[in-house]
């Protein structure tokens, strides 16, 4: 034991002396410093946003005065711990019209009018630029420090004849491998941590970013997972270490693999993905989807013209002159309703209005409207699962694409981290989920207040609907242990290459050849 | 003597364990490009059929409202003009899958009054004008990275520096820096026989994989390329070797600065994660700050007031200066609906256009602050050689509004050779009825510029002139031992 504890020490003294200890401790502060500034930033500009578009929808809100205007609009919440891994925070929409009868699907780019939007974006262009944070940072920096501080553990000592001079002390090889690891690692854990702190300070320096304990044990985790991730790589330096006569091979090798898992691997794999099996639904492949829900919209009407028909309003068969579905109480009181409607892939409305509405008797009509207006909302949603089709194709590619890149360790680190912050692809879905589940919401609250078959349905002639005990869209981030138990797959991998590597580098050790 | 050290070196570089991984790296990436770009997807053929095709049903809509009639062409517009992808995307990708590929001059947007109000009822096309696409978004940062040449020729920089790190000091270490001294030769001559020597051997694997790279397009006929193309390719290599020359001069430099070799890697590689990744992003992520603009919903709300206010003079009920409908023996009521339309022309284009400037503003922002990198400095003058990213489409958008001023002047010209036209633009009932011929109108033309290059090359050259100065000056004071 008393072994082990002089080797590390002496690890970690003779780590720390080095020029590369100091170099790599100061560029990778700097650039941690420079990354998080830059994304507070970023944070900033949209945490603005956001609290601009939340007032505009709440004035917005104070407009609706008949049942049929509600249309709340859900908004997603920068997430603080994007300055961490920004990933899908500055993707993707973040401001969804919820309707009862519209369906929410993903087409950012396919119209000005699909549900899903982005706001509050100034430049789409600058997203040319690669988005660097913390997460990227450590990724390519620490691993690259982690390589430098590993590479001469063992070939270094056997140039230098002092392995020999180890080895003839009364310690086993296992001791000199387990305090190698653990003194690189010594001398390591100051600048994953100090970088961090560093990170954090900078973060809470600006008054928009306001850290809850959640946060900060989601800070803590990242912090492990990075120290896993830093002794991912520590590891196969030591196995390369040990695997090679010279430390310059060492060093060579280890830079390569570097260099292919960090950046080329992923790189080659996402975007091969990308070229065969497109990621992005493009206007094209949206064509034969949006006929498809036209046709629904079509079968709607049917159904609907057909139940008018069996009410026995036979010349108000389709609908098109609901007026016959109200009677006057005279002749000169029959007025005009006045009938809107508009269809396109993505909805189909109706809108009414009646004149001297408190003399005529509107049962039928309300009756009517009583079954349309549900009927629309189911029609709806299977609208809504013909849109989302691309997107989901989509997303099982981006997924397959995941896959394969995790096959770089580099990356699982990247997947693990954007998990435990909540800024992943699974995260976004969750909100565009969340906004279907306010829809759903939104329709009992309208089905419990009777509000398609209730004149307030088109009507403010008795006052403005009472909305106060509306639901509101509430989307809360994961807790600690529903991100861990979903980031456990990725932590496990990195964990599996860390048995794997040091067992490798131990069994290697122990039949090193001294010669 | 130098070709003795240049022969040396060379020998020394192939067999070494970092040539080897190169030499297979490389052919491996250059392949893989040219098989991505080339076949994947229906490669670059499929994307210039949907190019031709999408510029065909534009030219047919043309040809339809031509033979219609002049005031319908006038009204409708030139249509959807695309922008021609280019066959050496393979080179250099320039983020393409954000950028758009179009511009739309059509009109689609009918409205119409069925009378009331003392108004006369009335159906109209509200006429064109230029509009932007948004660029579109994808998946997450890293993605932003392709394999395309541009790549490849960053992994040569790193490559150069593990192939010049220890160029010096390790020599300096095993002994063998003062034997070489001792010879006759200047200090100038060791190191440009060094430089040349890191220089062939980097070059070779790299030129091997370009061959390879361009015998799988060209066997395959994935990608079709022109006699231009080609010496837009050998440009290409001749930036690809001044980035590797200008790491070579900085490995150099850093390798006569450190007495470990170690210590001048570690320099290297942090020098080299910086100016490839770190600072050109963050950079180009900060100019946001650095030069606010408008956000996009703020102009499209400015846009929406005053159109609304537009609407508001000329078409409200009170408003009774467009209760007639136009028609062609009233110029009086007809111009005071060109007026309006005008009015809506102005606006929307004004807006659209200053927000794109903005926009291409704080991207050119971005792009010069970022050129202190010599990689970016490559990658911009790989794009611009390639008239793939920003800066093509920047160019073509210069373009798309000359010929949106030529078509319209078009317009106006011909319909002068109407007598029979009011000659009021751009009211229908204002404007000629004859059809016109469809091979008179004027055809969008997109001329290639590489202007954009000049610069990158320039501070690229300036880069190598300036590592070649300190590594000179830095070996001229190093110590021998």
């Amino acid at each position: 034991m008393q072994m082990l504890w002089l080797i590390i020490r002496r690890e970690v003294v003779s780590n720390v002396l080095t020029s590369r200890f100091i170099i790599g401790f100061l560029v990778c502060l700097l650039a941690t410093g420079v990354a998080v500034l830059v994304q507070v930033n970023d944070y900033e500009k949209r945490l603005t946003a956001y609290h601009t578009a939340v007032r505009e929808s709440q004035d917005e809100a104070r407009t609706w005065d008949v049942y049929s205007k509600i249309n709340p609009k859900a908004h997603r919440k920068p997430n603080p711990l994007g300055i961490f891994h920004a990933g899908m925070e500055t993707f993707g929409g973040n401001t969804v019209s919820v309707e009862p009868a519209r369906p929410i699907w993903s087409g950012l780019h396919i119209s000005f009018f699909a549900p899903i939007q982005k706001m509050g974006t100034d430049n789409p262009f600058l997203s040319i630029f690669l988005s660097v944070d913390v997460t990227f940072i450590f990724k390519i920096v620490l691993s690259a420090l982690a390589i430098l501080f590993a590479y001469n553990a063992i070939s270094g000592e056997r140039e230098d004849g002092t392995l020999k001079l180890v080895l003839s002390n009364a310690v086993p090889r296992d001791t000199i491998v387990l305090g190698k690891y653990l003194g690189g690692m010594f001398s390591l854990l100051p600048i994953v941590g100090v970088s961090l702190l560093f990170a954090l300070l900078f973060a809470y320096a600006s008054p928009a970013t306001a850290f809850d304990g959640k946060d900060l044990a989601h800070i803590g985790l990242i912090f492990a997972i990075s120290l896993v991730y830093v002794s991912t790589w520590y590891l196969l330096g030591l196995l390369f270490s040990v695997w090679t006569k010279e430390a310059a091979t060492t060093l060579i090798l280890s830079m390569f693999v570097w260099v292919i898992v960090t950046t080329v691997h992923s790189n080659v794999a996402t975007f091969a993905v990308e070229r065969l099996l497109p990621s992005q639904p493009t206007a094209e492949s949206f064509r034969p989807i949006f006929q498809e829900a036209l046709q629904i919209w079509d079968a709607f009407r049917k159904e609907r013209n057909a139940y008018v028909k069996q009410r026995g309003r036979e010349q108000a068969a389709d609908w098109e002159n609901p007026q016959d579905a109200i009677s006057w109480p005279s002749k000169e009181l029959a007025s005009e309703i006045s009938h809107g409607s508009g269809t396109a892939p993505w909805y189909s409305k109706e809108t009414y209005g009646v004149n001297n509405i408190e003399h005529a008797d509107l049962s039928i009509f309300l009756e009517i409207l009583g079954y349309q207006e549900p009927l629309r909302i189911r029609y709806a949603d299977k609208v809504e699962e013909v849109l989302n089709r691309p997107s989901r194709a989509a997303a099982k590619n981006a997924q397959l694409a995941a896959d394969i890149s995790r096959l770089s360790f580099a990356d699982v680190y990247s997947f693990a981290v954007g998990t435990l912050a909540g800024t992943d692809r699974q995260s976004y879905t969750d909100f565009l989920s969340a906004t279907r589940t306010y829809k759903r919401q939104l329709v009992d609250y309208l089905a419990d207040k009777e509000a398609f078959s209730s004149p307030t349905w088109f009507s403010s002639d008795r006052g403005a609907v009472v909305l106060t005990d509306m639901p509101v869209f509430r989307h809360r981030r994961l807790s600690l242990s529903e991100s861990l138990s979903r980031a456990a797959g990725d932590i496990l991998i990195l964990v599996a290459w860390n048995i794997i590597l040091f067992m490798a580098a131990y069994v290697s050790f122990l039949r090193y050849d001294l010669g | 003597m130098i070709w003795h050290i240049v022969k040396k070196e060379i020998y020394h570089n192939l067999t070494t364990l970092r040539f080897a991984l190169m030499i297979l790296l490389l052919p491996l990436l250059m392949i893989a490009n040219a098989l991505i770009y080339g076949l994947a997807g229906g490669g670059w053929m499929a994307e210039n059929n949907t190019h031709h095709q999408l510029a065909a049903r534009s030219f047919n809509e043309l040809k339809a409202s031509a033979a219609q009639s002049l005031a319908e062409l006038a009204l409708v517009g030139p249509g959807r003009i695309s922008k021609r992808p280019s066959p050496l995307i393979f080179c250099a990708d320039g983020a393409d899958e954000v950028i758009p590929k179009f511009v739309m001059m059509k009109s689609d947007i009918h409205s119409s009054r069925s009378g009331g109000n003392d108004a006369e009822p009335y159906a109209w096309r509200f006429p064109w004008t230029l509009e932007y696409p948004l660029p579109s978004e994808s998946g997450n940062s890293m993605q932003r990275i392709k394999l395309d040449w541009v790549f490849i020729g960053i992994l040569m920089s790193f490559f150069t520096i593990l192939f010049t790190f220890d160029a010096i000091a390790g020599e300096r270490a095993r002994g063998t820096l003062s034997l070489i001294m001792s010879n006759q030769i200047s200090r100038g001559q060791v190191l440009l026989a060094k430089y040349l020597g890191a220089f062939i051997t980097l070059m070779v694997p790299l030129a091997i994989g370009i061959l390879m790279n361009l015998l799988v397009i060209l066997l395959s006929g994935s990608i079709p390329l022109a006699g231009g193309e080609w010496l837009r390719i050998l440009g290409m290599v001749g930036l690809l070797a001044l980035l590797v020359s200008s790491f070579i001069f900085l490995g150099l430099f850093f390798s006569s600065r450190v007495s470990n070799a170690i210590t001048g890697l570690v320099w290297l590689l942090l020098t080299w994660v910086c100016l490839a990744f770190a600072f050109p992003s963050l950079l180009g992520t900060f100019v946001g700050n650095l030069n606010p603009i408008p956000s996009v919903d703020e102009v499209s709300l400015r846009k929406e007031a005053q159109l609304a206010q537009i609407e508001e003079e000329f078409r409200e009920p009170h408003s009774t200066r467009l209760k007639k409908a136009p028609s062609a023996e009233d110029p009086e009521t007809t111009r005071r609906w060109a007026t309006y339309f005008l009015a809506r022309i102005e606006t929307q284009t004004q807006l659209a256009d200053a927000q794109i400037d903005w926009q291409f503003r704080q991207v050119q922002l971005a792009r010069d602050l970022t050129q202190f990198s010599p990689i970016a400095c490559f990658q911009y003058a790989m794009e611009g050689l390639a008239n793939t990213g920003v800066v093509s489409y920047m160019n073509f958008v210069k373009h798309a509004r000359r010929y949106r001023q030529t078509f319209t002047d078009f317009i106006k010209t011909e319909d002068r050779t109407d007598s029979a036209s009011l000659h009021i633009y751009p009211v229908k009932e204002g404007l000629s009825q004859k059809p016109v011929d469809v091979a008179a109108v004027p055809q969008f033309q997109e001329a290639l510029s590489h202007e954009s290059v000049l610069l990158p090359v320039g501070l690229l050259i300036l880069f190598n002139a300036l590592f070649f100065i300190i590594a000179q000056i830095s070996f001229l004071k190093s110590e021998v031992k």
